[in-house]
């Protein structure tokens, strides 16, 4: 972080909102920390969009306190030079063109009026800016709402699953305009109801499930403290599990071998390859060896606590919110 | 606040919604007078006095005022497209100051709906005195005081235009919004009007108001015809300049005072 300029800190502090008997954010505290990717992570329903909004002063919280920079963002002096937000990627006016859209909240945030066409330039919309934004695509659409928030030239991004719809290909795109942010020494906050997702960028990571905290702190060391695992599909499985709680001086031995629903193993406490060479020398078959890092594993329980009963893996990626449209 | 005022311009002027509404004053003002003027409300069923007479004069541009419906519902879009394209969340994080946003818009529609309301009396103006200058028809009142009556309804449009707003902010939903707004003015104050009783506040009703500013009590007459009482004595063409003013006083405040705590999703 050296030389870099500093963003400011974003401070959760016992914020909760309630509807009706519904806690959807619970005396959550956090803090991210400037010139690094965080990743909020949890569920869908978890309470993420809800504490972004509150956060950015579109939702009064029941209690606690949400600041950037130790104020809150209705206080900030020039709200939108300071903090960029992607929540919505449909907020457009469908008569507005890609351009009016862009000029109206530069006016309102009193930007300079050259910003619109290097955003454009920038997010590759300058060749489609002029037609009016309902014969925009789910891309073209998150590409304008990403343009929206990099008006003011913020130093704070709230990315709000920025990741939604989009193909692949939009999707590496994104990770490489993040990483590049990042790299100019921006505080980035981007949600996810998929670590996959976000894991190549996001240096810290904010867990929450049903409104409340699970895990906040740099990844590495959540994942230093939440070992990974290796899942290994075997028709040896029973063999292979005594073998692997016997272990073997060269390869080790696991703490703990799960029998899951669907026959495979899951091996606490060794590496991938040690668990391969054990079962070779064992003559035992594998058919499939998976490394689950620490924080997958207690991601996808969390997801999978939610309903989904049983299948230990998250939901299927769909957009539950533009569904619900 | 001159930049939201100026971000609600563009926005206003982003879409085609301008053009119609000045196609629509033009066809309201100087179409509808227009044809009436050269019809004559001599030959109107039932006959009206003609235009050589003030009560004729009188008649056909009071029509005018019939016709507030169209800015206040172009009024309500100011908030309920917000809404409805859920812009709201772009526009609170650009100008957390909702308070600011409301009164920007205010200004702007207010504006917006004073140009509307003088193209419509411009043509108006223009159809009328060219309507009774083919016909060789002398009008019953001096040019002067055709023009004077008719800065009425152009300041009526502008308050229309503001209660429009605010009904807006009122009421989120953009369908049901317009609903409320067009209901109230066509069916809404007559309804009202049959309540024994009620109709003695019609002076008072935004619509009592409109007709003693434009000086056009169709309403107030018909509704003493047909219920034969006595007719409604409506309030002077002041009075009812400063009530309307009062209305679209008390509207911008709940414009600018009901979006405060809402959650925006």
């Amino acid at each position: 972080m050296s030389g870099r300029p500093q963003g400011p800190h974003i401070e959760v502090s016992g914020l909760t909102k309630r509807y009706g008997a519904v806690r959807a954010v619970d005396d959550l505290s956090f803090t991210v920390r400037p010139g690094v990717v965080t990743g909020f992570l949890g569920p869908n329903g978890a309470g993420k969009s809800t504490t972004m909004r509150m956060i950015l002063g579109l939702v009064a919280p029941t209690s606690g306190t949400a600041t950037i920079g130790g104020r809150r963002y209705v206080d900030l002096p020039r709200p939108s030079a300071t903090v960029g937000a992607v929540l919505d990627a449909s907020a457009v006016h469908p008569g507005h063109s890609a351009r009016d859209h862009l000029h109206i909240y530069r006016t309102m945030g009193g930007h300079p009026a050259d910003r619109v066409d290097e955003l454009l330039t920038r997010l590759g919309l300058a060749e489609v800016a002029d037609r009016p934004t309902r014969t925009f695509s789910t891309g073209m659409r998150q590409r304008l709402s990403l343009a929206t928030a990099l008006l003011g030239d913020p130093r704070v991004l709230l990315l709000d699953e920025p990741g939604n719809g989009l193909d692949p290909e939009g999707i590496a795109w994104l990770r490489a305009l993040l990483r590049g942010l990042a790299a100019e020494g921006r505080t980035v906050l981007i949600s996810s109801h998929v670590l996959s997702e976000v894991q190549q960028i996001v240096e810290d990571v904010v867990v929450i499930r049903k409104g409340r905290l699970v895990a906040a702190g740099p990844l590495a060391e959540i994942e230093r403290s939440s070992p990974g695992t290796v899942l290994v599909r075997s028709p040896d499985a029973a063999e292979l599990r005594a073998a692997l709680l016997r272990g073997t001086a060269r390869d080790g031995v696991a703490d703990r071998v799960d029998l899951m629903a669907d026959g495979s193993l899951r091996v606490y406490g060794m590496a991938d390859r040690a668990v391969a060479d054990l079962a070779a020398a064992e003559r035992l078959r594998v058919h499939g060896l998976t490394a689950e890092a620490g924080l997958e594993r207690l991601f996808l329980r969390l997801a999978g606590d939610d309903g989904a009963g049983g299948h230990d893996r998250p939901r299927a990626a769909t957009d539950e919110k533009a569904a619900r449209r | 606040m001159n930049a939201l005022v100026k971000a609600e311009f563009r926005r206003l002027s982003a879409t085609r919604l301008p053009l119609w509404a000045l196609l629509a004053a033009v066809v309201l003002g100087g179409g509808m007078v227009g044809a009436m003027t050269l019809v004559g409300p001599e030959n109107f069923d039932p006959p009206a006095p003609g235009l050589d007479t003030e009560a004729g004069v009188r008649s056909v541009l009071g029509m005018l005022s019939f016709t507030v419906f169209l800015p206040a519902a172009l009024g309500t879009l100011a908030m309920t497209s917000e809404y409805r394209h859920r812009t709201a969340t772009h526009t609170f994080l650009h100008a957390p100051r909702r308070r600011r946003v409301l009164t920007a818009k205010l200004v702007a529609y207010g504006v917006a709906g004073l140009l509307y309301g003088l193209v419509l009396t411009g043509t108006a103006a223009a159809a009328f005195f060219g309507g009774v200058a083919v016909r060789g028809v002398t009008p019953g009142m001096a040019s002067g005081e055709v023009l004077g009556l008719l800065v009425r309804p152009a300041v009526a449009m502008a308050v229309y235009t503001l209660l429009g707003v605010a009904a807006g902010a009122l009421i989120r939903h953009q369908v049901a919004a317009l609903a409320v707004v067009v209901g109230y003015l066509y069916a809404g104050e007559y309804l009202l009007m049959m309540i024994p009783g009620v109709k003695l506040l019609y002076p008072l009703l935004p619509g009592g108001a409109t007709a003693s500013l434009t000086g056009f009590s169709y309403v107030a007459d018909t509704m003493a015809a047909e219920l034969a009482t006595g007719p409604v004595p409506l309030l002077s063409p002041v009075g009812g300049a400063l009530l309307l003013a009062g209305y679209a006083l008390v509207a911008a405040f709940v414009a600018v005072l009901v979006p405060m705590r809402r959650d925006v999703h």
